[in-house]
């Protein structure tokens, strides 16, 4: 770490935080310029996402032992506050490749917003924070970018305007300033620790050796699980997820469940990666992050199987995948955190699938799925896939690798009670969408009116369910990409 | 190559059928099922001579190969599903279910094979685990969409509980190869079998073999997690049934000999005993069941439980013969559990219902040929020599009075004795649907007669009929096509 430039910044590797941050300005600019326009402000931010996935995927390709590093600072260490390994690139593609298919859901065409230049700066800022995040080393960044990730959502829920909408951003709100204070207080705790600003392995080793230190290092790594819970759908920090979901229109809600959601595990992922530093002995954060995971994958099962609406249903799904994202981080080792994040974008991918479909057939009560399959076959073809990836049942032959990937860890670690608890899991989780998987195949009920939406949904359900199918044909491309 | 075409054949063809091709009218999609089956038959004797492989990475990172090939302990099984796949394709020329597309029909019967293939075939563990999930959503698919169109609710319902059972089963296997994996650093089966399992210490063993065989249990099906079974094989249509008992439970068994029995001896030998008195449990819980069953196929079904207790208990002897034994009992049941629900299908078209407290003319009488398969499958199913389930049987109980040197001798022995009221209990039943069926009652005078099989059925009936004779008078083939590989898993021992 001998950078001669006392703070070097290097655009090019900033890239996938940077570009969506222009363009998010250029629209505010243009806007300005030239009012009334609606078309053109979404169309860019999709195609400036699109690109600024590319970049942070390019950044995934190479090998893991030269991370992209920028944003050094001079001494004493050199800490680089920006650095970018394989993992961190494929989390920031998902995360702006999810961002632009939110895009593509909230103005497609017929039930758009009304001001395309608002919704689409916010949308572009929490993909900066959430490519910000996935970087992030410092506990500075960390917590700017993690807040950036949330913060416009909660906006865009408030925009829709309806006295239900305001109601569920302010559940929204109150959630997220909730998850701030803890996130500060954790990150707090977590200096005080490590006396380190920044997410590293070795000083966190250091904190563990010393008794005293390490009881405030596991406080500090319970408050930032319970900050990081609120904005990942753990349970108990749950409760929020269904109201805001169903108050949202469905491009919020996708971004929401996707966008957000990788963001933060990726924010996860940047403290878990810190905590591989305790070494084997590092039963109470395992304990502690093995509580939450299964709280949550019974919990969001067990509710997701009684829920009748689309949405709601699709709530509950996150909280308990949100459980498997987080299992097997319980197992604080490197393969883990690969795990992990393979889970999530997984999770992403699929779940962004089946609210495009949501927005094809119009958000309501799972009955107007019924006989789908027959009725429109692009759609039906597509929900049907994404739900078996979530169920981890082939041919959705990655959400089962996905799943496969999860435990291995953990059966590694030995968290044995954990396992059972997933086992238990996977057959809820089956039972959960294979009740909507069944509705699809059914006969078509009479007198469904179609809701004729436009090109966006199209399009992201045909991208989505194209990638699925080529993953599940070969599972290998996204675990390389991570590692 | 000739292995990937053999899945990839009915796995590209099921797969059309049931996406681009589900509005496909029968005929075609019928020719389109008969010759992927047709082909795949050609095929999986092509690659019991050849026994060549495929090989080559697929989830790297993980070190899990795309490897595929068959020795001699999956040659029989491939086989067989080759064979049973044919026929319950051909099936579809006599009866296709109401419930969806005829086409959607033959590509989940196509898929479900291509799944049990994959599963025989796969030389990998966590590779065998994803071929033995593939079969899941097809099966389903065939039990809740297109079984018995009576009652919706018992559809919905048989359809979940065998989803449910079976996953809860395959998941619980995955943590065990999981930890298999994780204790030994591979996954592949052949590495695992040659001794890198059996190198664990014994705790780590029985871990492993408790996680396995538990998780496997549930698919053979083992007394007390059977009762996924009789709903399901009740529901099915009859070619799904055909799969289900001739295919899909021999995957349970299959994985059992696979996975504890090759990987971790000792682990295995340890729940042996467990393993044993429930099998034996099954034996006479499924017996007298069938004793008091008024439902044919409900019956058949129950006997089926009975049948895999004999595997479970040749396997869980531990002896090169308990092997032999369970290998040969599993094909045994799968053609002559194969016969008897085509035929019960075939019954249930031409009454609606096979309850046997229904006065019904005497099937001697008024249809021969059926009776004559009916009587055949009867006695092959309650072992009388000369027929299929005779060997498989005889062994089972001989390899339990004489288990393993590692086993309990008194319990085992004890367990052969009652398995061997077992099996005279199976010839009550037997003898009992053959008074209530084929002797029937005296004719009420409106009572219809049973019109007799011809054309495709009869053909598929005579097929499943050769086979049941050929395997009793000739068990010496099969079993030594099974005898190299059973040595060198027992050399392992």
């Amino acid at each position: 770490m001998t950078d001669p430039v006392p703070v070097g910044v290097d655009a090019v590797i900033l890239a996938p935080a940077l570009l969506p941050a222009l363009a998010a300005v250029l629209v505010l600019v243009g806007d300005a310029l030239l009012p009334g326009r609606r078309r053109w402000p979404p169309l860019l931010g999709i195609a400036v996402l699109l690109v600024a996935a590319g970049a942070a995927l390019a950044t995934g390709l190479r090998p893991a032992s030269e991370p992209l590093r920028t944003l050094c600072l001079p001494a004493p260490d050199g800490a680089c506050l920006w650095t970018a390994g394989p993992a961190t690139g494929t989390l920031q593609a998902g995360i702006l490749l999810a961002g632009a298919a939110a895009l593509a859901l909230l103005h497609d065409a017929g039930g758009g917003p009304r001001d395309t230049t608002v919704t689409t700066t916010l949308l572009l800022a929490a993909a900066t924070g959430g490519a910000g995040v996935a970087a992030s080393r410092d506990i500075g960044a960390w917590l700017v970018t993690l807040e950036l990730a949330t913060v416009p959502l909660v906006a865009l829920v408030a925009l829709r305007g309806t006295r239900t909408a305001a109601h569920g951003a302010l559940t929204l709100l109150v959630t997220s300033v909730t998850s701030f204070a803890l996130l500060v207080l954790g990150s707090a705790l977590w200096l005080t620790a490590t006396g380190d600003a920044a997410f590293a392995a070795d000083t966190v080793s250091a904190a563990w050796g010393d008794p005293e230190r390490r009881t405030v290092l596991v406080l500090a790594v319970t408050v930032l699980l319970c900050g990081l819970g609120f904005k990942l759908s753990l349970v108990p920090f749950h409760a929020w997820t269904p109201q805001a979901y169903s108050t949202a229109d469905i491009g919020t809600a996708a971004a929401l469940a996707t966008m957000s959601k990788v963001s933060a595990a990726a924010g996860l992922l940047v403290v878990a990666s810190a905590l591989t530093g305790t070494g084997p002995d590092a039963g109470r954060v395992s304990v502690v992050v093995g509580i939450v995971a299964a709280a949550s994958m019974l919990l969001g099962n067990v509710v997701a199987l009684r829920q009748d609406d689309a949405t709601r249903l699709l709530a509950w799904s996150t909280v308990a995948q949100a459980g498997w994202v987080v299992l097997p981080v319980a197992a604080l080792s490197a393969s883990g955190i690969r795990a992990s994040a393979a889970y999530v974008l997984v999770y992403a991918l699929a779940t962004m699938v089946a609210f495009a479909a949501v927005a094809r057939v119009g958000p309501g009560p799972l009955a107007r799925f019924r006989g789908l399959l027959r009725r429109d076959r692009l759609t039906g073809g597509a929900l049907a896939l994404a739900l078996l990836v979530l169920a981890g049942l082939p041919p959705g032959v990655i959400g089962l690798v996905a799943k496969v990937v999860a435990l291995g860890p953990a059966v590694d670690a030995g968290l044995w009670p954990l396992v059972v608890v997933a086992v238990v899991a996977v057959v809820l989780g089956v039972a959960v969408y294979l009740r909507w998987f069944a509705l699809l195949l059914g006969e078509p009920a009479e007198d469904v009116p179609s809701e004729g939406r436009g090109g966006g949904s199209r399009a992201v359900l045909v991208l989505g369910t194209a990638l699925l199918v080529l993953l599940s044909a070969l599972p290998a491309l996204l675990l390389d990409l991570l590692s | 190559m000739v292995v990937s075409l053999l899945l990839a054949i009915p796995a590209a063809a099921g797969l059309w059928l049931v996406t681009g091709g589900r509005a496909l009218p029968l005929a075609a999609a019928r020719l389109l099922s008969a010759t992927a089956v047709g082909l795949t038959l050609v095929l999986s004797l092509a690659a019991a001579v050849s026994r060549q492989g495929i090989d080559r990475p697929w989830l790297p990172d993980l070190g899990v190969r795309f490897s595929f090939g068959v020795d001699g302990i999956a040659v029989p099984l491939v086989l067989l599903t080759a064979a049973i796949g044919a026929l319950v394709v051909a099936h579809a020329w006599v009866e296709v279910p109401e419930g969806g597309t005829p086409a959607t029909f033959l590509g989940c019967l196509l898929l479900v094979e291509a799944g049990a293939l994959a599963t025989f075939t796969a030389r990998d563990a966590i590779l065998f685990f994803v071929a033995f999930e593939l079969v899941l959503v097809p099966m389903w698919v065939l039990i809740s969409r297109y079984g018995d169109r009576h009652d919706d609710q018992a559809r919905a319902d048989a359809g979940h509980r065998f989803v449910l059972y079976t996953a809860f089963g395959s998941t619980l296997m995955l943590v065990g190869i999981l930890a298999l994996v994780t204790f030994t650093g591979t996954s592949d089966l052949r590495e695992l079998a040659a001794g890198a399992g059996a190198a664990l210490p014994p705790d780590r063993q029985l871990l492993v073999a408790a996680l396995l065989v538990t998780g496997l249990a549930v698919k053979v099906p083992v007394f007390p997690v059977h009762t996924w079974l009789p709903p399901a094989h009740t529901i099915a249509p009859t070619a799904g049934s055909v799969l289900l008992a001739a295919v899909l439970l021999k995957m349970g068994t299959y994985g059992l000999v696979r996975l504890p029995v090759a990987t971790v001896p000792d682990g295995f030998a340890r729940l042996s005993p467990v393993l044993a008195v429930l099998g034996v449990v099954g034996i006479v819980w499924g017996a007298l069941v069938c004793l008091v069953e008024r439902d044919l196929k409900r019956l058949i079904a129950y006997s089926s439980v009975a049948h895999m207790g004999f595997v479970v208990l040749a396997l869980a002897a531990g002896t090169e013969t308990g092997l032999q034994a369970a290998l040969f009992a599993n094909i045994a049941h799968g053609v002559v559990s194969a016969l008897l629900f085509v035929l019960v299908g075939g019954l249930k078209q031409r009454w609606g219902t096979v309850d046997l407290s229904v006065a019904r003319p005497a099937l001697r009488e008024t249809s021969p040929r059926l009776g004559f398969v009916l009587v055949l499958g009867l006695a092959a199913s309650l072992g009388l020599p000369g027929l299929a389930g005779f060997w498989g049987e005889l062994l089972a109980v001989y390899a339990a009075w004489a288990p393993a040197d590692n086993r309990p001798r008194a319990l085992f022995v004890g367990c052969a004795v009652v398995a061997a009221v077992g099996a005279a209990l199976a010839a009550a039943y037997a003898l009992r649907v053959a008074r209530r069926v084929w002797v029937g009652d005296v004719p009420e005078p409106e009572a219809g007669t049973t019109r007799d099989t011809r054309g495709v059925e009869a053909v598929v009936l005579t097929t499943l009929a050769l086979g049941v004779v050929v395997l009793g008078v000739l068990p010496g083939p099969l079993l030594a096509v099974t005898a190299d590989a059973v040595a060198r898993i027992g050399g392992a021992r």
